[in-house]
């Protein structure tokens, strides 16, 4: 029972991450090139699918277990999104960057276990 | 995934250089997060006005959709969203990402003075964390948008 929400947890963080992702480059493409174009309408469709998908998954979770279970895990995509950013969008974290972040995200996850 | 932009692309620096107040993304951002904090305050008033009247069907949250409140709360994440897509043209994903989480320090907050919800001092202590995170992360970049 605890694998099987640790599991959907994990898949809907990395949906969260994924979806997050899309849009982002889905927006980038439009500094360039405008809103009409193949790019722009793909990315943002798949983003906001990815998206529902993260969304439903989280009601489903918050019907089972309490907010104090998931939301803990859901302060951490903080720090996957971040990483992410950096390795996959090439955007530069900095150190100040880095810190606020994990303050963050210690602070999401004590607003939500409490 | 195909070719991807540098955010800091200098002919955008420029062009950002050059926007108005209103065209901040960090304004954005702030109406974008106010947004989903008053979407789940009338949602949360919205889905305990419905929550009596099917047991059967109210795990769907379904049922919460004859509100009213329900509804307005749908239009706020509506706008949250667009102004979101706004954000995430104009600023890295790692800065804008960490800053709208903002919204775990303003949600018990607006629950505690409209809702009149109670706050534990760990979710005191946790909301305070959030609020030097986000300073810190905002700091550098306001700093650089100085400097141009």
């Amino acid at each position: 029972m605890t694998s099987i929400a640790l599991l959907l947890i994990l898949v809907s963080v990395a949906a969260l991450v994924c979806g997050e992702l899309l849009l982002k480059h889905a927006m980038q493409s439009t500094i360039a090139a405008g809103f009409r174009q193949r790019t722009f309408i793909v990315f943002l469709l798949a983003g906001v699918i990815v998206m529902g998908v993260y969304f439903l998954l989280t009601l489903g979770l918050l019907q089972r277990f309490d907010l104090s279970y998931v939301y803990p895990f859901q302060g951490l995509s903080v720090i996957f999104i971040s990483a992410a950013a950096g390795f996959l969008l090439r955007e530069k974290l900095t150190v100040p960057l880095v810190i606020g972040s994990l303050l963050i995200t210690a602070g999401v996850v004590l607003v939500s276990i409490s | 995934m195909g070719p991807i932009v540098p955010t800091e692309h200098p002919k955008t620096a420029v062009i950002d250089r050059r926007y108005s107040v209103l065209r901040n993304p960090w304004l954005h951002l702030a109406i974008s997060a106010s947004c989903t904090t008053v979407s789940e305050l009338f949602m949360k008033r919205g889905a305990t006005d419905t929550a009596h009247i099917s047991e059967q069907w109210s795990w769907t949250g379904l049922t919460t959709l004859g509100s009213p409140l329900v509804w307005i709360g749908i239009v706020f994440v509506i706008v949250s969203f667009i102004t979101w897509l706004y954000v995430l043209k104009h600023m890295p994903l790692s800065v804008a990402f960490p800053a709208s989480q903002v919204i775990h320090a303003m949600i018990p907050l607006s629950s505690w003075i409209v809702l009149g919800e109670r706050i534990s001092p760990t979710r005191w202590c946790g909301i305070a964390l959030v609020l030097i995170g986000l300073a810190i992360v905002a700091r550098p970049v306001a700093r650089l948008e100085e400097k141009l």
